[in-house]
């Protein structure tokens, strides 16, 4: 089965395609503000140096996200209605299960991170791998990075596209000592894919209608209103 | 030629099936009146948020009502231009995906020239040239409209647009939202002579709007009616705020005309489902010997069917948009080149 895997909650657009055995294609173009614009592009430049058409592709995988609120609104539209328009089955993957995945380690659990557009907030999870998948371990953190340091309690891999940078506040400001290996990843349409290609093969696809971005964060219009409201 | 059309420039997800650019297959309209209700108006990652869940089903639906599948579609047409930015994304990005993967040429539409089309797909009759009154919470403007693809703009408002005017001042006097209904509603029992208010620019030689102050001069008077614990009439200050916004947009629109030296207006825009604006401008125009041309109720709001018929004119002469097609939250009205727009 031939996945096409894509996830723009970064500050790139990842595209990759897996058929069951290898990585045909893992691009990752830079896209600061111009995912719009250039993502479908980007499916039909990685599709081609795949040797492939849509028509060819036999299941989708999306990111999620969290991330870039307009870059996972964005990815994760195309996604479906990709899907929707082709016909083809899809799996929604969350980018930090993927981020888990390229960093999977065999003895260590992983802290996948990513940062959440302000200063020092992250939206994390812990995974443990079974088959070579991550199985992701309680809920999802969004919060400040320090935090984690209550959570991490034993000799983890940190990964994520910042995660030196968060690892330096963890040991510097919280004292934290149990990272041991620091993996900087970006995330990968590849992985998705593989993730995807993983749930499809076992028929967990998802209705490409009803998928919709993970921001783990609630727009700020919300926050305040269910503030004054009295509610959390 | 059946377009698929798609517009979620504000807070309405729509999606719509036009034949020829005339005959409306469908136009499903998922409107986020729940969350306008809660917050009091729009407010943009919300509702480009609610677009992004509900995009996909409203697709569905449209093609399902008007009985067709993405086979039976031959190219889609979407709001590109003017608009929230994070909710143009979203249809532009359910656009580009459908177009790749059915081949179908891809045009992004001007909002406002949708709206110039919602007059037409109600009325076949409406010629050109023509003076076009386009009003709503989002913007309010006067359009000499030569022929569809020249447009010139005479004036807009300079600060407040009448809808958002009357979203403001309903909100203040405490009533449901949106406001232009339930004020058109109210003002019927009440007297539009009861208090006189400002009408600004309403004399002014350009073709430029104001309702900032008249919002501000209504909340006034309310406040210190409220202050001296008088008596509230609200009909009476409905109904006299709404006369203050209608007769300026019907003076100033018909002054347009007659510089123009048209015979024909085309009132387009939410607002113009105002009752009260209708009644005048009929009343205006017939003595005047022109003709007046409004949209069905169902068009005047934001949605897709008016951005199909939009884009079947784009088509027919051979425009389209590539798959690079982005989003102009601010773009002038005017040609496809993007590069002005930026």
């Amino acid at each position: 089965m031939i996945v096409l895997g894509i996830d723009t909650s970064g500050y790139i657009n990842a595209v990759g395609v897996y058929d069951g055995e290898s990585v045909l294609a893992d691009n990752r173009f830079p896209a600061r503000t111009d995912t719009l614009e250039q993502i479908v592009d980007n499916i039909d430049v990685t599709l081609k140096q795949a040797g492939l058409e849509l028509k060819d592709v036999e299941g989708l995988g999306v990111g999620l996200g969290p991330g870039s609120w307009t870059g996972i609104k964005v990815g994760v539209t195309v996604g479906k209605m990709l899907a929707f328009s082709a016909g083809k089955p899809v799996a929604g993957i969350p980018t930090l299960d993927a981020l888990a995945y390229t960093a999977q380690n065999e003895s260590l659990p992983v802290f996948a991170v990513i940062g959440a557009g302000v200063k020092d907030m992250v939206y994390a999870a812990r995974y443990h791998f079974k088959a070579n998948e991550p199985v992701r371990e309680g809920d999802y953190f969004a919060g400040d990075i320090r935090e984690l340091v209550k959570i991490i309690k034993e000799p983890v891999v940190l990964a994520g596209p910042n995660a030196g940078h968060y690892h330096g506040i963890l040991n510097r400001e919280a004292g934290l000592k149990n990272v041991m290996i620091i993996t900087e990843i970006e995330p990968s349409g590849a992985a998705v894919a593989c993730l995807a290609y993983l749930r499809l093969t076992r028929g967990q696809s998802d209705d490409p209608l009803s998928l919709v971005p993970m921001y783990l964060k609630e727009s700020t219009a919300k926050v305040f209103v269910n503030k004054y409201a009295g509610k959390p | 030629m059946l377009v698929l059309g798609i517009e979620t420039s504000c807070d309405e997800t729509s999606a719509a099936v036009v034949a020829d650019g005339k005959d409306i297959l469908s136009n499903t309209i998922a409107a986020q009146m729940d969350l306008l209700k809660k917050y009091g108006g729009v407010v943009p990652e919300v509702a480009a948020r609610r677009h992004a869940e509900l995009i996909g089903y409203v697709i569905k639906e449209a093609l399902d009502t008007a009985g067709k599948t993405l086979e039976d579609i031959n190219a889609v047409a979407v709001t590109s231009r003017q608009g929230l930015i994070g909710c143009l994304m979203v249809g532009v990005a359910a656009a580009k995906s459908i177009s790749y993967a059915r081949h179908l040429p891809l045009i992004g539409i001007h909002h406002i020239e949708g709206h110039i089309y919602a007059n037409r797909l109600s009325n076949p009759s409406l010629s050109f040239p023509h003076v076009c009154l386009t009003v709503s919470g989002g913007h309010n403007m006067i359009l000499y409209v030569q022929d569809p693809q020249h447009l010139e703009l005479m004036g807009s408002t300079l600060d407040d647009a009448a809808g958002e005017a009357f979203d403001k001042v309903a909100k203040f006097l405490g009533l449901d939202f949106p406001g232009g209904p339930v004020i058109d509603k109210l003002s019927k029992q009440g007297n539009r002579k009861a208090f006189s208010f400002p009408r600004p620019m309403k004399n002014s030689k350009d073709y430029d709007f104001s309702f900032s102050g008249l919002k501000t001069a209504v909340i006034n008077m309310f406040k210190d009616k409220i202050a001296a614990n008088a008596a509230l009439p609200l009909a009476d200050i409905a109904a006299s705020f709404q006369e203050a916004v209608v007769d300026t947009l019907v003076t100033k629109t018909l002054r347009a005309v007659e510089e123009k030296g048209v015979k024909t207006v085309s009132v387009t825009g939410g607002v113009s489902a105002n009752s009260r604006l209708r009644e005048l401008f009929q009343d205006a125009c017939k003595k005047k010997g022109l003709e007046v041309f409004f949209p069905k109720l169902s068009l005047c709001t934001d949605n897709a069917a008016m951005i199909a018929a939009a884009g079947y004119a784009r088509i027919m002469r051979g425009e389209t948009s590539d798959l690079r097609l982005n989003v102009f939250p601010n773009a002038p009205l005017g040609g496809l080149n993007e590069d002005e727009n930026r």
